[in-house]
């Protein structure tokens, strides 16, 4: 199989919160499409700078706390009045109040599960290897370093051009990204 | 520091405690925190308490096995004492793992800068103290090897689970509180475990870490999706808290029995699961940031402000033990009456005025500023805290069995040494489980503090 | 969704006035239903097995004889037993705290502990307000002396550790009874049923029967002034009833 190294794109290192979200805009103004940022926390705004749209994770959690608690329901109305109903103590069989907490804790649980596993599937995570972790100074993006990355999808791409865009941003090291 | 700021040792200054030290920056405080994990060599100190913790764990695990194999007749539980040692350790503990939900739930949705540093810590010892809470109401039933009934599978009997049991509530709420709690901790570490990764020292902490980060590369689309998800796992946390010691309230109210059966039961449990887990909190957060050097980061202002959660949740739960002697009294019944004259006469009364000592009137002593802000005054403090509670579970669940509705039924519940050494062998699994997490993985949630320290640098070039 | 009825209601009466205290109901019904002695040791430490106790309640209206009058004293006091058997309450709150269906209601109205799904929670124990049921702590049976073996009912399961157990109003006399009446093709007569507590009794104070017969000494029992339920209050609507008893001392016999 050919081991033939890929460029992924360019990316450039920042060093504080106002800086990236500076870059990111006049990257965006700039008709990038293709662009990722990476900070060592969440930074408010900056993915929407970039073209991020909407995100389903509070969907996705409505429908797991949904499911969660009509399951709930479901599953002890019908074990407890249908499959096999049981004179206990001359209560209803429907006892609805007492499947309440039940009902309850599973909408939770359905929801919560959704919430994570949903997050983590739409992130496409696990996935161990990426790009850009060939870059060494990447490990200051868990740290204390912010970097923005123009993919080579972008229709706009182009290497000269884009790092010295980039430069132009004053983006402390700007380093090639490549797929190995 | 500015001119204008007041000087160190003066009144207003204590007033401006600083959730985060001053003088960190990103890297600081990413070093700090991954040192203690990845760099810090295991001192003498760390080994002697481990080995002794193991030691008690071994001791928990002889006296499961001794009771696997006689029975439950080892505890002092007979008839009509059918509950003792077990339930009230049961709720002990879960009690106490309230308050790292409530941290990182409901103080996130509140918006408190001043969780950061302690959620982390907070909500291990959430997991590890529901984990302790677990091995109960497996272990005390008369078969345990059969517990799995109580799950809803179709069984060769044809039967379900009696869900209008409030043990079934329990299996329901229990499971969910561990698996919404474990789900919450692993989300918030993920970005810390890569950052760890990504420092790691040794091929054997990069495998580790690389693999229990899943890949977490600090992209922003990603983050977007996480703050999402975290926001939600907090609003849902936050009821989950309430309803779960609610639902563990109800295997007393629900009952019959008088001094179970009181409406009072799942408020008064919810505040009293904040004031002992806030209790140990603070047992764990004062040494843990003496012996590491956390004190930039665990401020006074956290050890203040648990304090005075602490005093607050303990006012409502003496509002709780009031309006349980009102409502007994008010309501005329014979037998609730009796039950609370009897928590004040019966042969177990030095156990009810331990309780109000413990619980109610020494905790006011944190009214005083001096107090709340001496280190060693609120460790001692958590801990007579923790032993109160520990008490009011067992004046609730064993004082009113042995003394019901008929005379001729009344016991006496005497505790074993087989009582004793399960209880203390799970604080011992407690104790070691803290011991590794402090070793494994960052014991302060690192992102969060580097939002904490883009926060107060956006704070000091407001004020400039 | 088939409801399953029957035309026996099994109710027991006991006669408060006729109960001496002399406990052959007690041991009856250890004998009939393999109850284990559990030792001195296990007693002291409240784990007796009996299913059915007989209380004691002391009446004293001073506290020291007076021998002028019959009046009852702290030294000389009135004593009045009540044999205390599970109440099978129709609202048992017992049946309601099980997590597991381990003790249910049939349609005869009897509170049915099932042995083999019971897991040993003791929430039944602590929900039961008349604190008849038992738990078997540990092992209480002997497995292992063969003359043993022989001693005990083969008609009623021999209790292992770690379930509960309670008085079943004889069931498996019930059973058998209806078996052979079935095999007849006619319904069971009252006093075909005898429990094992109710045979013993010298005095008969114990009567079980089907309440729903108007005709049966039970129901007519029942219908008596003296009838009460203990703990009325609390509405379990115990099956197990008892007839008040009443003391009326002819005062010219006592001054002698």
């Amino acid at each position: 199989m050919e081991q033939r190294s890929q460029l992924y794109g360019v990316m450039g290192e920042f060093d504080t919160p106002e800086q990236i979200m500076a870059a990111a805009r006049k990257t965006h103004e700039a008709g990038y499409k293709r662009v990722t940022a990476y900070t060592p926390f969440p930074i408010e705004g900056l993915a929407e700078a970039i073209g991020f749209k909407w995100t389903a994770v509070p969907l996705l959690t409505m429908i797991g706390g949904l499911g969660g608690g009509l399951t709930g329901f479901a599953m002890q109305y019908w074990m407890m009045a249908v499959s096999y109903p049981l004179n206990i103590g001359g209560r209803p069989l429907n006892s609805w109040p007492a499947f309440i907490p039940v009902t309850f804790e599973l909408t939770i649980l359905g929801a919560a599960s959704f919430a994570v596993f949903g997050m983590l599937a739409l992130n496409k995570l696990p996935e161990p290897y990426h790009p850009v972790f060939n870059v060494d100074r990447f490990a200051h993006a868990s740290t204390d370093k912010f970097f923005l990355c123009i993919e080579a999808r972008d229709p706009k791409f182009n290497l000269a051009e884009t790092a010295r865009f980039l430069r132009g941003l004053n983006a402390q090291h700007v380093s090639e990204v490549k797929d190995e | 520091m500015s001119a204008s700021e007041p000087p160190v040792n003066s009144p207003d200054l204590r007033r401006l405690d600083p959730v985060l030290a001053p003088g960190h920056t990103y890297a600081s405080v990413t070093d700090k925190i991954a040192a203690v994990v990845l760099t810090r060599p295991l001192g003498i100190g760390w080994l002697a308490g481990f080995t002794v913790a193991f030691g008690v764990v071994m001791v928990l695990f002889a006296s499961l096995a001794w009771l696997i194999i006689k029975g439950v007749g080892i505890w002092g539980i007979n008839v009509p004492i059918g509950w003792g040692f077990a339930i009230v350790n049961f709720v002990w503990w879960i009690g106490i793992g309230h308050a790292g939900t409530l941290i990182s739930a409901i103080l996130f949705l509140l918006n408190q800068k001043w969780r950061t540093s302690i959620n982390r810590f907070a909500e291990a010892m959430t997991l590890f103290a529901v984990a302790c809470a677990g091995i109960f109401p497996l272990i005390h039933t008369g078969r345990p090897w059969m517990a799995f009934y109580m799950f809803p599978y179709p069984s060769t009997m044809g039967v379900w689970p009696q869900f209008r049991s409030p043990l079934i509530w329990d299996v329901f709420a229990v499971s969910t509180y561990g698996t919404v709690s474990l789900l919450f901790w692993f989300v918030g570490l993920l970005p810390d475990l890569a950052t760890l990764r990504d420092r790691a020292k040794t091929r054997t902490q990069q495998v580790i870490y690389g693999a229990l980060s899943l890949g977490w590369r600090n992209s922003a689309h990603h983050w977007h999706r996480y703050q999402s998800a975290y926001l939600l796992l907090a609003g849902l946390a936050t009821p989950l808290v309430l309803s779960v010691h609610t639902v563990v309230s109800f295997d007393f109210s629900v009952a019959i029995v008088p001094g179970w059966h009181t409406t009072i039961f799942p408020p008064y449990f919810v505040a009293g699961a904040i004031y002992s887990g806030f209790a140990m909190v603070l047992t764990l957060a004062i040494p843990l940031r003496k012996v590491y050097g956390l004190e930039d980061f665990i401020t006074m202002r956290h050890l203040e402000n648990m304090a005075k959660v602490m005093l607050a949740t303990g006012l409502i739960v003496a509002y709780g033990y009031f309006v349980e002697f009102f409502m007994a009294f008010y309501s005329g019944n014979k037998f609730d009456v009796f039950l609370a004259t009897q928590r004040l006469h019966g042969p177990y009364s030095h156990f009810y005025f331990a309780l109000i000592l413990c619980n109610i009137l020494t905790p006011q002593l944190l009214w005083f500023e001096k107090v709340r802000r001496n280190v060693v005054a609120l460790f001692l403090m958590s801990l007579v805290i923790n032993t109160g509670m520990w008490l009011e579970r067992f004046v609730i669940v064993v004082i009113s069995l042995t003394r019901d509705f008929m005379p001729s039924a009344w016991g006496r519940y005497s505790a074993t040494f087989w009582d004793y050494s399960t209880f203390v062998g799970t604080l011992g699994l407690f104790v070691m489980l803290i011991f590794l997490f402090v070793r494994g993985l960052p014991a302060i949630a690192i992102s969060e503090m580097r939002e904490l320290v883009a926060h107060q640098s956006n704070g000091k070039k407001e004020n400039e | 969704m088939e409801k399953l009825t029957s035309p026996y209601k099994w109710g027991m009466v006991i006669d408060l006035d006729r109960c001496t205290g002399c406990g052959a109901c007690v041991v009856a019904c250890q004998a009939e239903n393999n109850i284990p002695v559990v030792g001195k040791d296990q007693v002291m430490r409240g784990r007796e097995m009996h299913w059915i106790r007989v209380d004691r309640y002391y009446h004293a209206e001073s506290a020291t004889n007076d021998a002028s009058t019959y009046s009852p004293s702290l030294d000389n006091p009135e004593t009045f037993f009540q044999p205390v058997p599970c109440m099978q309450c129709e609202n048992a709150p017992c049946e309601q705290v099980c997590p597991v269906d381990a003790t249910v209601h049939s349609a005869e109205g009897l509170n049915d502990m099932v042995y083999n799904r019971c897991i040993g929670t003791r929430y039944c124990s602590n929900n039961c307000p008349y604190k008849v049921r038992r738990f078997n702590f540990l092992r209480f049976q002997d497995w292992d002396t063969p003359q043993l073996k022989l001693m005990r009912n083969p008609e009623v399961t021999v209790r292992s550790r770690g379930v509960m157990e309670k008085c079943t109003y004889c069931v498996q006399r019930i059973n058998n009874v209806r078996i052979d009446a079935e095999k007849q093709n006619r319904p069971i007569r009252d006093a075909e049923i005898v429990t094992a507590c109710e045979s013993a009794c010298p005095s008969e104070a114990i009567v079980f029967g089907n309440a729903n017969d108007p005709s049966s000494r039970v129901a007519k029992l029942k219908a008596q002034q003296r009838n009460y339920s203990i703990l009325a209050e609390i509405n379990a609507r115990p099956r197990t009833t008892y007839l008040a008893a009443v003391r009326n001392p002819n005062a010219e016999l006592e001054k002698a």
